[in-house]
């Protein structure tokens, strides 16, 4: 695909209530911006799908707008074109073929037939085009319905969970795919409910809970500004933790006898262990520091 | 359309034809009006009804243009069966959630309710001219053992004119049907129920009524001549004219599409 230049999405004080009692997102806030990856995240229920429906027109807001290069979704003239949507998985006839529903896809956006099996070509379902989608496993509806997207050729993708079902080599080579779209110029919204999901996919993220916004920004920013901890283990850990707070930092007692300390960095452990004369039988970084952050954002949720 | 390159009317076609329910409904509308037309020879043919009948010379009534007539004008039964196609082709978009593709290419939703009914309205026109050519092959067969009257060139053409007309009209008020109750089954049993229950009995309580109801008036718009002997066989009600009866149907059609646009179709697709 050539170099394109997607398009800006905006979420503008966006509300939307569901009858009285349901607020499902409040005053949010974000923008996407094009030739970059951008994680939507939140735990289940957190409001993201709603976000997204009213992004591509299927929802409409209480109040408040969300917009593609200023416009509605519904003031798109070639919405297909502009804008490529995958919801859920959900929304194909079982007794069509795969093939099937992206012709009916190209007839609707006025594109050339032979953009349906380009597509089913490239998401790995060649093979599959001519089955009812009634025999696909969630792993290829997930294909399909990035294939829906894709079909045309469009400068910003908005895809919902767009891991789930995948496979492992489906997940890798859906992260190739996000990041090449990104690079060529493409606005790419993806939401997840992990952040460690989209860790290694994202630039920046949007960060949502009940609805309201959390975070939005880079993700190397959000990384940088949360406290970085040390997972220490020794046989002398009573003595190296108190000479550890005494430099203060704090520390904190793991259920399987190691040590998590905050405030210090690594190298500072190590070296009041050599100081100190305390073996040390474990010494790194907290490894899922990131998606530790996210819960507590997010409420620890989940 | 909102999306100026596309092309709705094929891909609402394609929709229709790459699943299996509007062939078998199709086909179903296709056999149950051959089916009604021979029952009706067969039943006419001489000894058959000997002593059930009214009519003494029964063995005369195959010589009877009006009662070929009346034969050859089941066409219009398959009426019912695009009524359910249309009201299949919006209600199948709800139920298979694909309402949700649909809406992204085209979101200016009332296009796509517009479309629908074009579609349906052509499918009803194509319905009746296939109907009617299997309808009269049926006939042509069945009457072969026995003497008849001829099955002229204006009988034809009026029989073709009206099921179009009727067919025509009850795919648009299908779609319209459908999309006020996007509820699949909710639409089929609504239907059903009131053609084969309430307007027949509201007809007969009220036959100044009955003639202002769908079915009534499907038959006086499809009313062009040769149905006129045998239109009033359930109700002796006073029927509206060709004219009146598709008006009244467009009519329907229009006001139920319009609810829907502003109630069912403009909900949130969750």
């Amino acid at each position: 695909m050539a170099h394109v230049v997607g398009p800006t999405l905006r979420a503008e004080s966006l509300t939307k209530r569901f009858g009285r009692a349901v607020t499902a997102v409040e005053d949010l806030s974000f923008t996407v911006e094009p030739g970059r990856v951008t994680g939507f995240l939140g735990p289940n229920g957190s409001g993201k799908t709603t976000t997204l429906r009213c992004m591509l027109g299927l929802v409409r807001p209480t109040s408040g707008r969300a917009t593609i290069d200023g416009k509605a979704y519904a003031e798109l003239d070639d919405p297909m074109r502009r804008v490529g949507g995958a919801l859920e998985a959900s929304g194909f006839h079982p007794g069509r073929t795969g093939r099937n529903h992206l012709r009916v896809l190209t007839a609707a956006g006025g594109l050339p037939d032979s953009r349906a099996d380009e597509v089913l070509e490239f998401v790995g379902l060649a093979q599959a085009a001519r089955r009812r989608i009634a025999e696909y496993s969630l792993g290829m509806r997930q294909r399909l319905a990035l294939a829906a997207a894709l079909v045309g050729e469009p400068g910003a993708l908005v895809l919902d969970e767009p891991a789930n079902g995948l496979d492992p080599e489906g997940i890798a080579w859906l992260r190739t795919f996000l990041r090449a779209r990104a690079a060529e110029g493409a606005t790419v919204l993806v939401s997840s409910h992990a952040l460690a999901e989209v860790q290694q996919t994202v630039d920046d993220v949007v960060i949502i809970n009940h609805g309201q916004l959390i975070h939005s920004g880079p993700l190397g920013e959000l990384a940088s500004r949360h406290t970085s901890r040390v997972i220490v283990r020794s046989p002398d850990a009573d003595a190296l933790m108190t000479a550890l707070r005494e430099a203060g930092a704090s520390t904190e007692a793991r259920t399987d006898g190691s040590w998590l300390v905050a405030g210090v960095t690594a190298e500072q452990v190590g070296h009041a262990a050599r100081v100190g004369g305390h073996e040390l039988h474990q010494l790194s970084p907290e490894p899922d520091a990131l998606e530790r952050m996210f819960l507590d954002m997010t409420g620890g949720a989940e | 359309m909102s999306s100026g390159n596309g092309h709705p009317l094929r891909a609402e076609w394609r929709k229709t034809t790459t699943t299996k329910l509007p062939w078998v409904l199709a086909a179903i509308a296709i056999a149950y009006s051959a089916m009604q037309a021979v029952l009706l020879i067969v039943l006419a043919a001489p000894g058959v009804m000997s002593g059930l009948t009214q009519d003494p010379g029964s063995q005369d009534m195959l010589m009877s243009k009006d009662y070929l007539g009346a034969a050859l004008a089941q066409v219009g039964t398959a009426a019912t069966f695009t009524l359910l196609l249309g009201i299949v082709a919006m209600t199948g978009e709800y139920r298979h959630m694909t309402i949700t593709s649909t809406f992204l290419a085209y979101p200016r939703r009332s296009g796509v309710l517009l479309t629908k009914m074009a579609l349906y309205a052509a499918i009803g026109a194509a319905l009746a001219l296939v109907t009617l050519v299997v309808v009269t092959v049926a006939m042509l067969v069945a009457l072969v053992p026995f003497d008849h009257a001829a099955l002229t060139a204006d009988m034809w053409l009026s029989v073709l004119l009206g099921s179009v007309i009727g067919l025509v009209l009850f795919g648009v008020l299908g779609v319209s049907i459908g999309a006020l109750i996007p509820n699949q089954v909710a639409a089929i049993v609504t239907a059903l129920l009131w053609m084969l229950l309430l307007e027949p009995v509201i007809s007969l309580a009220f036959p100044k009524v009955g003639m202002w109801l769908p079915q009534q008036a499907l038959n006086a718009a499809m009313d062009v001549g040769v149905r006129s002997e045998f239109s009033g066989q359930f109700v002796a009600a006073d029927n509206l004219p060709v004219w009146g009866g598709i008006l009244l149907l467009l009519g329907y059609a229009a006001v139920l599409g319009a609810i829907a646009s502003r109630t069912t179709l403009s909900r949130d697709i969750t």
